[in-house]
Protein backbone atom coordinates (compact mmCIF):
# COMPACT_ATOMS: atom_id res chain seq x y z
CA UNK A 1 0.00 0.00 0.00
CA UNK A 2 1.59 3.18 -1.07
CA UNK A 3 1.86 6.53 0.75
CA UNK A 4 3.95 9.59 -1.09
CA UNK A 5 3.69 12.67 1.36
CA UNK A 6 5.84 15.82 2.05
CA UNK A 7 8.74 13.77 -0.43
CA UNK A 8 8.51 11.22 1.52
CA UNK A 9 7.13 7.60 -0.52
CA UNK A 10 6.54 4.68 1.40
CA UNK A 11 5.27 1.37 0.51
CA UNK A 12 3.69 -0.25 3.76
CA UNK A 13 3.35 -4.16 1.70
CA UNK A 14 1.86 -5.88 4.17
CA UNK A 15 -0.36 -3.09 5.65
CA UNK A 16 -4.36 -3.30 6.06
CA UNK A 17 -4.81 0.18 5.49
CA UNK A 18 -2.25 3.32 5.35
CA UNK A 19 -3.06 6.81 4.51
CA UNK A 20 -2.12 10.73 5.09
CA UNK A 21 -3.65 11.53 8.48
CA UNK A 22 -3.54 14.92 7.84
CA UNK A 23 -5.50 15.00 4.34
CA UNK A 24 -6.35 18.59 3.40
CA UNK A 25 -8.15 17.66 1.09
CA UNK A 26 -11.95 17.62 1.82
CA UNK A 27 -12.95 15.39 -0.83
CA UNK A 28 -11.42 12.57 0.20
CA UNK A 29 -12.71 9.90 2.96
CA UNK A 30 -9.81 10.61 5.21
CA UNK A 31 -9.94 14.70 5.40
CA UNK A 32 -8.81 15.33 8.71
CA UNK A 33 -10.49 19.12 9.05
CA UNK A 34 -9.73 19.41 12.66
CA UNK A 35 -8.20 22.17 14.94
CA UNK A 36 -6.03 19.41 16.16
CA UNK A 37 -2.45 18.61 15.42
CA UNK A 38 -2.16 15.38 13.46
CA UNK A 39 0.58 12.98 12.50
CA UNK A 40 1.22 12.51 8.97
CA UNK A 41 0.49 8.98 8.48
CA UNK A 42 -1.77 6.04 9.57
CA UNK A 43 -0.92 2.83 8.81
CA UNK A 44 -2.82 -0.25 10.01
CA UNK A 45 -2.31 -3.96 10.24
CA UNK A 46 -3.61 -6.84 11.83
CA UNK A 47 -2.60 -6.29 14.89
CA UNK A 48 -1.20 -2.88 15.35
CA UNK A 49 -1.46 0.88 14.07
CA UNK A 50 1.89 2.28 13.43
CA UNK A 51 1.46 6.93 13.35
CA UNK A 52 4.38 7.84 11.42
CA UNK A 53 5.72 11.85 11.49
CA UNK A 54 8.55 13.01 9.19
CA UNK A 55 10.35 15.85 9.48
CA UNK A 56 13.42 17.12 7.62
CA UNK A 57 15.23 20.04 9.72
CA UNK A 58 17.93 21.51 7.59
CA UNK A 59 20.72 22.10 10.52
CA UNK A 60 19.93 18.72 12.97
CA UNK A 61 22.99 20.90 14.49
CA UNK A 62 20.60 22.53 16.28
CA UNK A 63 18.65 20.68 17.59
CA UNK A 64 22.24 18.64 19.34
CA UNK A 65 22.37 19.65 23.15
CA UNK A 66 25.36 17.63 23.84
CA UNK A 67 27.44 20.61 21.67
CA UNK A 68 27.58 23.89 22.89
CA UNK A 69 29.91 26.93 23.21
CA UNK A 70 27.98 29.82 25.71
CA UNK A 71 25.23 28.92 27.99
CA UNK A 72 23.22 31.54 25.58
CA UNK A 73 23.80 28.55 22.56
CA UNK A 74 23.05 25.83 25.08
CA UNK A 75 19.36 27.46 26.30
CA UNK A 76 18.60 28.24 23.06
CA UNK A 77 19.72 24.52 21.71
CA UNK A 78 17.46 23.18 24.62
CA UNK A 79 14.92 25.26 23.69
CA UNK A 80 14.79 24.08 19.89
CA UNK A 81 15.44 20.38 20.82
CA UNK A 82 12.44 21.28 23.80
CA UNK A 83 10.24 22.58 20.86
CA UNK A 84 10.94 19.93 18.47
CA UNK A 85 10.44 17.36 21.55
CA UNK A 86 6.92 18.70 22.49
CA UNK A 87 5.84 18.94 18.49
CA UNK A 88 6.24 15.51 17.84
CA UNK A 89 4.76 14.72 21.49
CA UNK A 90 1.86 16.63 20.68
CA UNK A 91 1.27 15.66 17.13
CA UNK A 92 0.99 11.97 18.75
CA UNK A 93 -1.60 12.67 21.66
CA UNK A 94 -4.01 15.06 19.71
CA UNK A 95 -3.78 11.98 16.53
CA UNK A 96 -4.48 9.95 19.18
CA UNK A 97 -7.43 11.65 20.21
CA UNK A 98 -8.45 11.93 16.92
CA UNK A 99 -8.39 8.05 16.53
CA UNK A 100 -9.93 7.66 19.77
CA UNK A 101 -13.22 9.40 18.66
CA UNK A 102 -12.81 7.07 15.71
CA UNK A 103 -13.02 4.01 18.29
CA UNK A 104 -9.90 2.88 16.33
CA UNK A 105 -7.41 2.68 19.28
CA UNK A 106 -7.97 -0.64 20.32
CA UNK A 107 -5.13 -2.31 18.55
CA UNK A 108 -1.44 -1.71 20.49
CA UNK A 109 0.07 1.85 18.52
CA UNK A 110 3.51 2.34 17.53
CA UNK A 111 5.06 5.73 16.88
CA UNK A 112 7.86 6.13 14.58
CA UNK A 113 8.91 9.74 13.84
CA UNK A 114 11.83 9.79 11.05
CA UNK A 115 13.96 12.15 10.98
CA UNK A 116 16.67 13.57 9.45
CA UNK A 117 19.30 13.24 12.54
CA UNK A 118 22.04 10.92 12.45
CA UNK A 119 21.87 7.56 15.11
CA UNK A 120 23.33 9.28 18.53
CA UNK A 121 20.82 12.73 18.31
CA UNK A 122 17.83 10.19 17.08
CA UNK A 123 18.62 7.96 20.12
CA UNK A 124 18.46 11.39 22.52
CA UNK A 125 15.46 12.49 20.93
CA UNK A 126 13.82 8.95 21.59
CA UNK A 127 15.05 8.64 24.74
CA UNK A 128 12.78 12.37 25.52
CA UNK A 129 9.97 11.19 23.87
CA UNK A 130 9.14 7.98 25.05
CA UNK A 131 9.59 9.27 28.73
CA UNK A 132 6.87 12.06 28.03
CA UNK A 133 4.41 10.86 25.32
CA UNK A 134 4.69 8.55 27.69
CA UNK A 135 5.25 4.87 26.43
CA UNK A 136 3.79 2.27 27.98
CA UNK A 137 1.51 1.62 31.31
CA UNK A 138 2.58 4.97 32.78
CA UNK A 139 0.30 4.94 35.19
CA UNK A 140 -1.21 2.41 37.90
CA UNK A 141 -4.11 3.77 36.81
CA UNK A 142 -4.41 2.97 33.56
CA UNK A 143 -6.25 0.38 32.09
CA UNK A 144 -4.90 1.01 28.60
CA UNK A 145 -1.52 2.13 26.97
CA UNK A 146 -1.70 5.66 25.20
CA UNK A 147 1.00 4.50 23.11
CA UNK A 148 3.29 0.59 22.64
CA UNK A 149 6.30 1.91 21.77
CA UNK A 150 8.66 5.35 20.21
CA UNK A 151 11.28 4.63 17.72
CA UNK A 152 12.95 7.51 16.04
CA UNK A 153 14.82 6.37 13.35
CA UNK A 154 16.33 8.32 9.95
CA UNK A 155 15.75 7.05 6.35
CA UNK A 156 18.58 4.63 6.84
CA UNK A 157 17.48 2.95 9.88
CA UNK A 158 13.94 2.83 8.62
CA UNK A 159 14.80 0.89 6.10
CA UNK A 160 16.81 -1.65 7.60
CA UNK A 161 14.49 -2.20 10.28
CA UNK A 162 11.45 -2.19 8.52
CA UNK A 163 12.01 -4.38 4.57
CA UNK A 164 8.35 -4.61 4.48
CA UNK A 165 7.80 -0.76 4.49
CA UNK A 166 10.73 0.89 1.98
CA UNK A 167 10.53 4.24 2.20
CA UNK A 168 12.13 6.60 -0.04
CA UNK A 169 13.06 10.51 0.43
CA UNK A 170 13.55 13.21 -2.44
CA UNK A 171 14.22 16.50 -0.55
CA UNK A 172 11.93 19.80 -1.68
CA UNK A 173 13.96 21.06 -4.57
CA UNK A 174 15.89 18.41 -5.43
CA UNK A 175 15.64 17.14 -8.92
CA UNK B 1 52.46 19.86 4.50
CA UNK B 2 51.70 16.65 3.55
CA UNK B 3 49.58 15.74 0.39
CA UNK B 4 48.81 11.90 0.93
CA UNK B 5 50.32 8.16 2.16
CA UNK B 6 50.28 5.18 0.16
CA UNK B 7 50.82 1.68 1.37
CA UNK B 8 51.12 -1.82 -0.35
CA UNK B 9 51.59 -5.24 1.58
CA UNK B 10 52.55 -2.88 4.96
CA UNK B 11 51.28 -3.81 8.46
CA UNK B 12 48.03 -4.18 8.56
CA UNK B 13 47.38 -2.72 4.48
CA UNK B 14 47.41 -4.47 1.18
CA UNK B 15 47.01 -1.62 -0.62
CA UNK B 16 45.56 1.85 0.72
CA UNK B 17 45.95 5.67 -0.41
CA UNK B 18 44.81 8.39 1.71
CA UNK B 19 45.20 11.59 0.43
CA UNK B 20 45.03 14.38 3.05
CA UNK B 21 43.37 17.84 3.41
CA UNK B 22 46.18 20.36 4.36
CA UNK B 23 44.23 21.84 7.10
CA UNK B 24 42.51 18.94 9.75
CA UNK B 25 42.22 14.89 9.35
CA UNK B 26 40.12 13.10 11.19
CA UNK B 27 40.47 8.83 11.13
CA UNK B 28 37.44 6.89 12.63
CA UNK B 29 36.90 3.22 12.00
CA UNK B 30 36.78 -0.37 14.05
CA UNK B 31 39.53 -1.18 16.23
CA UNK B 32 42.34 -3.11 13.79
CA UNK B 33 41.31 -0.74 10.86
CA UNK B 34 45.31 0.95 10.92
CA UNK B 35 44.29 3.96 12.10
CA UNK B 36 47.16 4.32 14.54
CA UNK B 37 49.63 2.92 11.94
CA UNK B 38 48.40 5.42 9.02
CA UNK B 39 49.26 7.89 11.65
CA UNK B 40 52.73 6.98 13.27
CA UNK B 41 53.80 6.53 9.33
CA UNK B 42 53.11 9.91 8.57
CA UNK B 43 54.93 10.73 11.54
CA UNK B 44 58.00 8.93 11.21
CA UNK B 45 58.21 10.74 7.82
CA UNK B 46 57.80 13.94 9.38
CA UNK B 47 60.28 13.61 11.58
CA UNK B 48 63.55 12.37 9.98
CA UNK B 49 62.97 15.34 7.76
CA UNK B 50 64.25 17.34 10.94
CA UNK B 51 66.07 15.08 12.56
CA UNK B 52 67.63 13.72 9.23
CA UNK B 53 67.65 10.21 10.09
CA UNK B 54 67.07 7.33 8.52
CA UNK B 55 63.22 6.77 7.18
CA UNK B 56 63.79 2.75 7.66
CA UNK B 57 65.01 3.08 11.32
CA UNK B 58 62.50 5.71 12.36
CA UNK B 59 59.85 3.17 11.02
CA UNK B 60 61.36 0.82 12.83
CA UNK B 61 61.47 2.71 16.03
CA UNK B 62 58.09 3.81 15.56
CA UNK B 63 56.26 0.52 15.25
CA UNK B 64 58.70 -1.76 17.21
CA UNK B 65 57.84 -4.92 15.81
CA UNK B 66 59.29 -8.19 17.88
CA UNK B 67 63.16 -8.38 17.93
CA UNK B 68 63.22 -4.84 15.78
CA UNK B 69 63.27 -6.84 12.75
CA UNK B 70 61.86 -4.26 10.54
CA UNK B 71 60.56 -7.50 7.28
CA UNK B 72 57.89 -7.99 10.32
CA UNK B 73 55.89 -4.92 9.07
CA UNK B 74 55.21 -6.32 5.77
CA UNK B 75 52.24 -7.55 5.47
CA UNK B 76 51.97 -11.34 6.62
CA UNK B 77 51.43 -13.78 4.06
CA UNK B 78 51.74 -17.14 3.52
CA UNK B 79 54.23 -16.21 0.76
CA UNK B 80 57.45 -14.28 0.37
CA UNK B 81 56.28 -10.55 -0.39
CA UNK B 82 57.08 -6.88 -0.96
CA UNK B 83 55.89 -4.11 1.23
CA UNK B 84 55.93 -0.38 0.30
CA UNK B 85 55.21 2.59 2.16
CA UNK B 86 55.69 5.64 0.01
CA UNK B 87 54.59 9.69 1.67
CA UNK B 88 54.12 12.72 -0.74
CA UNK B 89 54.57 16.19 0.55
CA UNK B 90 54.36 19.64 -0.52
CA UNK B 91 57.49 21.81 -0.08
CA UNK B 92 57.70 25.47 -1.41
CA UNK B 93 56.26 26.60 -4.44
CA UNK B 94 53.62 23.42 -4.34
CA UNK B 95 56.68 21.20 -4.96
CA UNK B 96 55.56 18.06 -4.78
CA UNK B 97 58.25 15.34 -3.23
CA UNK B 98 57.98 11.67 -2.40
CA UNK B 99 59.80 9.11 0.16
CA UNK B 100 59.75 5.44 -0.81
CA UNK B 101 60.46 2.80 1.50
CA UNK B 102 60.39 -0.69 0.10
CA UNK B 103 61.49 -3.89 2.10
CA UNK B 104 60.68 -7.23 2.17
CA UNK B 105 59.20 -9.96 4.37
CA UNK B 106 62.96 -11.35 4.81
CA UNK B 107 64.40 -7.75 5.71
CA UNK B 108 65.45 -8.03 9.00
CA UNK B 109 67.48 -4.44 9.31
CA UNK B 110 66.65 -1.41 8.37
CA UNK B 111 69.56 -0.42 6.60
CA UNK B 112 68.86 -3.11 4.61
CA UNK B 113 65.31 -1.59 3.32
CA UNK B 114 65.60 0.44 0.31
CA UNK B 115 64.85 3.94 0.23
CA UNK B 116 63.56 5.65 -2.71
CA UNK B 117 62.47 9.10 -4.24
CA UNK B 118 63.61 12.51 -3.21
CA UNK B 119 65.62 11.71 0.58
CA UNK B 120 68.00 14.23 -0.09
CA UNK B 121 64.99 17.35 -0.56
CA UNK B 122 63.06 15.67 2.26
CA UNK B 123 65.77 16.39 4.63
CA UNK B 124 67.00 19.41 3.15
CA UNK B 125 63.23 21.07 3.58
CA UNK B 126 62.83 20.51 7.44
CA UNK B 127 59.21 20.09 9.22
CA UNK B 128 57.93 20.07 12.57
CA UNK B 129 55.73 17.71 14.27
CA UNK B 130 54.60 16.27 17.47
CA UNK B 131 52.97 12.61 17.79
CA UNK B 132 50.66 12.48 21.18
CA UNK B 133 50.11 9.08 21.74
CA UNK B 134 47.12 7.37 23.67
CA UNK B 135 48.84 7.01 26.99
CA UNK B 136 50.03 10.14 28.72
CA UNK B 137 53.74 10.53 28.95
CA UNK B 138 54.30 13.38 31.11
CA UNK B 139 54.00 12.05 34.55
CA UNK B 140 56.61 9.37 33.54
CA UNK B 141 58.67 11.94 31.66
CA UNK B 142 61.93 12.32 34.75
CA UNK B 143 64.37 10.06 33.67
CA UNK B 144 62.44 8.57 30.86
CA UNK B 145 64.61 10.35 28.09
CA UNK B 146 68.20 9.15 29.39
CA UNK B 147 66.95 6.02 30.33
CA UNK B 148 65.76 5.34 26.79
CA UNK B 149 68.93 6.95 25.50
CA UNK B 150 71.37 4.01 27.72
CA UNK B 151 69.33 0.99 28.16
CA UNK B 152 66.96 -0.87 25.43
CA UNK B 153 63.43 -0.75 26.77
CA UNK B 154 60.23 -1.90 24.83
CA UNK B 155 58.62 1.40 24.02
CA UNK B 156 57.52 2.69 20.86
CA UNK B 157 59.64 5.64 20.05
CA UNK B 158 56.75 8.17 19.71
CA UNK B 159 56.66 7.78 23.61
CA UNK B 160 60.26 9.48 24.06
CA UNK B 161 60.08 11.92 21.66
CA UNK B 162 57.12 13.37 22.77
CA UNK B 163 58.95 14.10 26.24
CA UNK B 164 62.06 15.26 23.66
CA UNK B 165 59.59 18.14 22.12
CA UNK B 166 58.48 19.28 25.60
CA UNK B 167 61.70 19.71 26.69
CA UNK B 168 62.84 21.91 23.89
CA UNK B 169 63.29 25.36 24.99
CA UNK B 170 61.32 28.52 24.71
CA UNK B 171 61.04 30.45 21.18
CA UNK B 172 62.77 33.81 21.82
CA UNK B 173 61.14 36.56 21.52
CA UNK B 174 57.77 37.80 22.72
CA UNK B 175 54.68 35.04 22.30
CA UNK B 176 51.74 36.59 19.46
CA UNK B 177 48.63 37.20 20.08
CA UNK B 178 46.60 34.40 18.58
CA UNK B 179 49.40 31.89 20.31
CA UNK B 180 48.39 33.53 23.30
CA UNK B 181 45.03 33.34 23.11
CA UNK B 182 45.10 29.70 22.64
CA UNK B 183 47.35 29.21 26.20
CA UNK B 184 44.71 31.54 27.65
CA UNK B 185 41.92 29.35 26.55
CA UNK B 186 44.13 26.22 27.48
CA UNK B 187 44.62 27.70 31.27
CA UNK B 188 41.25 28.54 31.59
CA UNK B 189 40.03 25.13 31.05
CA UNK B 190 42.97 23.52 33.26
CA UNK B 191 42.57 26.02 35.93
CA UNK B 192 46.45 26.55 35.82
CA UNK B 193 49.58 26.74 33.74
CA UNK B 194 52.66 24.06 33.20
CA UNK B 195 55.97 24.96 34.77
CA UNK B 196 58.50 22.66 34.38
CA UNK B 197 61.53 21.62 37.21
CA UNK B 198 64.15 19.12 37.17
CA UNK B 199 62.43 17.40 34.18
CA UNK B 200 58.77 16.95 36.61
CA UNK B 201 56.05 19.03 35.28
CA UNK B 202 53.82 20.52 37.78
CA UNK B 203 50.64 22.60 37.05
CA UNK B 204 50.48 25.93 38.88
CA UNK B 205 47.18 27.72 39.24
CA UNK B 206 46.03 29.87 42.89
CA UNK B 207 45.69 27.05 45.21
CA UNK B 208 49.63 26.47 44.17
CA UNK B 209 51.95 23.51 42.50
CA UNK B 210 50.31 20.23 41.53
CA UNK B 211 52.91 17.18 40.19
CA UNK B 212 51.41 15.83 37.22
CA UNK B 213 51.15 12.57 38.71
CA UNK B 214 48.47 13.87 41.18
CA UNK B 215 46.89 15.52 38.29
CA UNK B 216 43.90 13.73 36.42
CA UNK B 217 45.25 12.60 32.81
CA UNK B 218 42.13 15.13 30.93
CA UNK B 219 44.64 17.56 32.34
CA UNK B 220 48.15 16.23 31.35
CA UNK B 221 46.63 16.25 28.26
CA UNK B 222 45.89 19.73 27.83
CA UNK B 223 48.90 20.23 29.49
CA UNK B 224 51.15 18.74 27.23
CA UNK B 225 48.99 20.87 24.87
CA UNK B 226 49.66 23.84 26.44
CA UNK B 227 53.36 23.30 26.17
CA UNK B 228 53.45 22.09 22.80
CA UNK B 229 51.77 26.13 21.63
CA UNK B 230 53.40 27.65 24.12
CA UNK B 231 57.31 26.51 22.70
CA UNK B 232 56.59 27.26 19.38
CA UNK B 233 56.43 23.43 18.37
CA UNK B 234 52.96 23.79 16.48
CA UNK B 235 53.32 26.69 14.34
CA UNK B 236 52.89 27.74 11.09
CA UNK B 237 54.03 24.75 8.63
CA UNK B 238 54.14 21.96 11.17
CA UNK B 239 52.43 18.52 11.75
CA UNK B 240 50.35 17.38 14.96
CA UNK B 241 49.68 13.88 15.19
CA UNK B 242 47.05 13.18 18.31
CA UNK B 243 45.94 9.63 18.48
CA UNK B 244 42.66 9.72 20.41
CA UNK B 245 42.47 12.93 22.07
CA UNK B 246 38.83 11.99 24.05
CA UNK B 247 41.19 9.27 26.39
CA UNK B 248 40.68 10.49 29.94
CA UNK B 249 39.49 13.91 28.59
CA UNK B 250 36.38 14.86 30.02
CA UNK B 251 33.74 15.60 27.42
CA UNK B 252 33.09 18.84 28.63
CA UNK B 253 36.74 19.33 27.86
CA UNK B 254 36.43 18.48 24.56
CA UNK B 255 34.92 21.76 23.56
CA UNK B 256 37.87 23.65 24.26
CA UNK B 257 39.92 21.16 22.89
CA UNK B 258 39.06 20.89 19.32
CA UNK B 259 38.56 24.76 19.46
CA UNK B 260 42.02 24.85 19.62
CA UNK B 261 42.23 22.88 17.27
CA UNK B 262 40.60 24.25 14.38
CA UNK B 263 42.71 27.81 15.73
CA UNK B 264 45.46 25.82 14.99
CA UNK B 265 44.58 24.76 11.95
CA UNK B 266 43.57 28.58 10.97
CA UNK B 267 47.13 29.11 12.06
CA UNK B 268 48.99 26.69 9.35
CA UNK B 269 49.06 23.86 11.49
CA UNK B 270 48.00 20.30 9.55
CA UNK B 271 46.38 18.07 12.18
CA UNK B 272 46.06 14.08 12.01
CA UNK B 273 43.37 12.62 14.55
CA UNK B 274 41.87 9.20 15.23
CA UNK B 275 38.71 9.22 17.51
CA UNK B 276 36.24 6.54 18.38
CA UNK B 277 34.27 9.39 20.13
CA UNK B 278 30.58 10.59 18.93
CA UNK B 279 31.42 14.11 20.87
CA UNK B 280 34.69 14.72 18.82
CA UNK B 281 33.08 14.36 15.68
CA UNK B 282 30.01 16.48 16.33
CA UNK B 283 32.56 19.05 17.99
CA UNK B 284 34.34 19.36 14.45
CA UNK B 285 31.03 19.39 13.05
CA UNK B 286 29.24 21.92 15.15
CA UNK B 287 32.16 24.35 15.29
CA UNK B 288 34.15 24.03 12.02
CA UNK B 289 33.67 27.66 9.93
CA UNK B 290 33.29 27.82 5.92
CA UNK B 291 37.20 28.03 5.93
CA UNK B 292 38.04 25.25 7.98
CA UNK B 293 39.41 22.71 5.58
CA UNK B 294 38.59 19.15 7.27
CA UNK B 295 38.13 15.63 5.86
CA UNK B 296 36.91 12.75 7.73
CA UNK B 297 38.57 9.70 6.59
CA UNK B 298 36.47 6.24 7.01
CA UNK B 299 38.60 3.41 7.34
CA UNK B 300 36.69 -0.20 7.01
CA UNK B 301 37.39 -3.62 6.31
CA UNK B 302 35.43 -4.65 2.64
CA UNK B 303 33.00 -7.44 3.38
CA UNK B 304 34.17 -9.13 -0.12
CA UNK B 305 37.70 -9.02 0.37
CA UNK B 306 38.28 -8.48 4.23
CA UNK B 307 41.11 -6.10 3.02
CA UNK B 308 41.43 -2.51 4.70
CA UNK B 309 39.80 0.89 2.40
CA UNK B 310 39.04 4.06 3.27
CA UNK B 311 36.26 6.67 2.14
CA UNK B 312 36.67 10.36 2.51
CA UNK B 313 34.51 13.47 3.05
CA UNK B 314 34.33 16.95 4.05
CA UNK B 315 31.03 16.60 5.26
CA UNK B 316 30.08 15.04 8.63
CA UNK B 317 27.25 13.79 7.75
CA UNK B 318 28.24 12.12 4.82
CA UNK B 319 30.94 10.17 6.30
CA UNK B 320 29.71 6.28 5.79
CA UNK B 321 30.75 4.26 6.71
CA UNK B 322 30.63 5.79 10.42
CA UNK B 323 31.68 3.35 13.24
CA UNK B 324 30.52 5.51 15.47
CA UNK B 325 27.39 6.12 14.91
CA UNK B 326 26.81 2.94 13.47
CA UNK B 327 26.76 1.66 16.97
CA UNK B 328 24.09 4.27 17.79
CA UNK B 329 22.05 2.78 15.22
CA UNK B 330 22.54 -0.85 16.95
CA UNK B 331 20.88 0.39 20.10
CA UNK B 332 18.11 1.78 17.81
CA UNK B 333 18.01 -1.23 16.22
CA UNK B 334 17.69 -3.21 19.09
CA UNK B 335 15.51 -1.26 21.17
CA UNK B 336 12.85 -1.58 18.16
CA UNK B 337 13.30 -5.39 17.91
CA UNK B 338 12.56 -4.81 21.48
CA UNK B 339 9.25 -3.07 21.59
CA UNK B 340 8.03 -3.75 17.58
CA UNK B 341 8.99 -7.81 17.13
CA UNK B 342 8.74 -8.93 14.03
CA UNK B 343 5.72 -5.74 13.09
CA UNK B 344 7.79 -4.51 9.06
CA UNK B 345 10.24 -7.46 8.94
Amino acid sequence: MKVDTDGFSFDFTDALDAFVFDEKDKTKTTFHGQPMKAVDIVAEFPDAYVFVEMKDFHDPAYYDTKDFNTEEELKAKRSGFKWLKNYLKYKYRDSYLFRHAEHKVEKPIHYICLLTFDNALNTAMCKALQKELPVGPASRRWKQELVKSCAVVNVARWNENFPKWPVSYTPAGAV
Amino acid sequence: MLEKIKFEKFTAFEKLEVKFSPGINIFVGENGTGKTHILKAAYAACDIAKSKGGFAEKINNVFYPSGKQIGRLVKRSSVSSNGILEVTRKIEDDKKITLRLSLSNHTTKPDKAKISGSPKAWTENPMEAAYIPVKDMMANAPGFRSLYEEREIHFEEIYVDIIRKVFLPLLKGPTDKPRKQLLESLQEAMDGKVVAKNEEFFLRSKHGELEFTLLAEGFRKMGLLWILIQNGTLLNGSVLFWDEPETNLNPRLMKTVVGILLELQRQGVQIFLTTHDYVILKEFDLQAKKDDKILFHSLYRTKDTGEIEVASTDDYLKLSPNAIDDTFGSIVDREIEKSMGSLGK
